[in-house]
């Protein structure tokens, strides 16, 4: 589907998977349907590259940090911008707890100011959960109808020591975050006292580019320029599965319910034929998840590959590319009867 | 198609995948028990904080 005007930085499903959202060096945020493609809306404000994105489990609120030094929450169903905090640099990448109540951002090391990490409580009032109707009516009216208050301080900060941060996720640990790094590092932090609770600096020998976590945060898949993509394990860090290309990788995600991982990258425009170009020759790679093989590729994209996301049911994923296209692949029924490597069952 | 796939694949290499599978299932089933147990003490951890933040 024909989406942005520029690369995309990162594309993410909703949890029941039916919207894809997806931002850009065009500045804009957009929300798509991803059974037909269809746009829905966007979400408009940003005055830079939109770096990241994340929506919460009830597709109420989003969260995007971009290079004009913000971390801003939006109401996704009006498109309208709810709250916005500024940094001194760049908002590299965003994540929402797994319970919807933080958020979790890095902000870029630049002019004289550090690579930081920062968690912030979100604000969820209105869902009047186990609150008595009687004794709360009058709180309950003012809290809907006053503006919307957010913290503009954050709850917890720190700078991470080493090399900078480029991704991270909470992990089922509480307060614990995991962390991808520049220099290839995969880290453990406590985002209360900021302390590296446990680390691999080998995880990769280049930067990390994305990382993602399993259904239930046990797990999580790295990508690097280093051209390899590994699960590590999200409590001890441990290296599960190594999966090697021959590309510099910029993403990676799992595919629920099939035991595949999927990775997108490519080289640089500058190092890339014509032909290629052309051909839209850039591919997302499916490997197997515990075999470490690949198992196949899929083509479509005239550039590198930026960003990928699987549907949660992994009924489909969607790809967003250099190209400024979006293309989301629909798995036909052969997909969910072939058994590669046989019959051996697989846990998810 | 599949059968005959298979046929061509040493006894070796389906030795090799099946215990790389079952290192896998064991792993996800540790990682399961120890999984549900760590969740539990994160909701009530949250809880405690939340009520505390609301106090102030």
């Amino acid at each position: 589907m024909a989406s942005h005007e520029r690369s995309l930085t990162q594309i993410k499903f909703n949890r029941e998977g039916d919207l894809l959202f997806s931002c850009s060096k065009d500045h804009v945020i957009n929300v798509w349907y991803s059974h037909n493609g269809e746009r829905l809306g966007t979400y408009e404000g940003n005055n830079g590259t939109v770096w990241t994105v994340d929506v919460d489990s009830e597709s109420r609120f989003m969260v995007s940090g971009a290079a004009d030094n913000t971390l801003r929450l939006w109401d996704v169903e009006t498109g309208k911008c709810l709250f916005i905090w500024e940094f001194p640099t760049a908002v590299k990448r965003v994540a929402f707890k797994e319970d919807d109540s933080q958020v979790v951002c890095i902000t870029e090391q630049r002019m004289g100011f550090q690579c930081a990490i920062r968690v912030f409580n979100i604000n969820r009032d209105g869902d009047g959960t186990n609150r008595a109707p009687d004794l709360f009516f009058f709180v309950a009216i003012y809290l809907l109808t006053r503006p919307r208050t957010e913290s503009r301080e954050p709850l917890y900060m720190f700078n991470p020591i080493g090399s900078k941060a480029t991704v991270c996720a909470f992990t089922p640990t509480p307060n614990v975050i995991i962390t991808g790094h520049e220099s290839g590092k995969v880290a453990l932090f406590n985002v209360k006292s900021g302390d590296e609770v446990n680390n691999n600096e080998r995880a990769h020998s280049d930067v990390v580019t994305d990382l993602q976590m399993s259904k239930d945060g046990t797990y999580c898949v790295t990508s690097s320029k280093d051209k390899a993509a590994r699960i590590h394990d999200t409590k001890n860090l441990m290296v599960i599965k190594t999966y090697t290309t021959e590309t510099p990788l910029n993403s990676a995600s799992i595919m629920p319910g099939r035991p595949y991982i999927l990775l997108g990258g490519g080289q640089e425009a500058m190092n890339v034929t014509t032909t290629s170009l052309r051909q839209g020759k850039f591919e997302t790679r499916f490997w197997h998840k515990v075999l470490e093989e690949e198992v196949g590729r899929v083509k479509g994209h005239f550039g590198p590959i930026n960003t990928i996301a699987v549907h949660p049911a992994g009924t489909c994923y969607a790809s967003g590319g250099e190209d400024g296209f979006i293309r989301v692949h629909h798995f036909d029924e052969s997909y969910f009867r072939a058994k590669p490597y046989g019959d051996l069952e697989i846990a998810d | 198609d599949d059968a005959a796939e298979e046929s061509n694949v040493s006894a070796e290499l389906i030795a090799l995948r099946k215990r790389l599978v079952d290192e896998w299932n064991a792993w996800r089933a540790l990682s399961r028990r120890e999984g549900p147990e760590e969740r539990g003490k994160s909701g009530k951890a949250r809880e405690s904080e939340e009520d505390k933040e609301e106090i102030e």
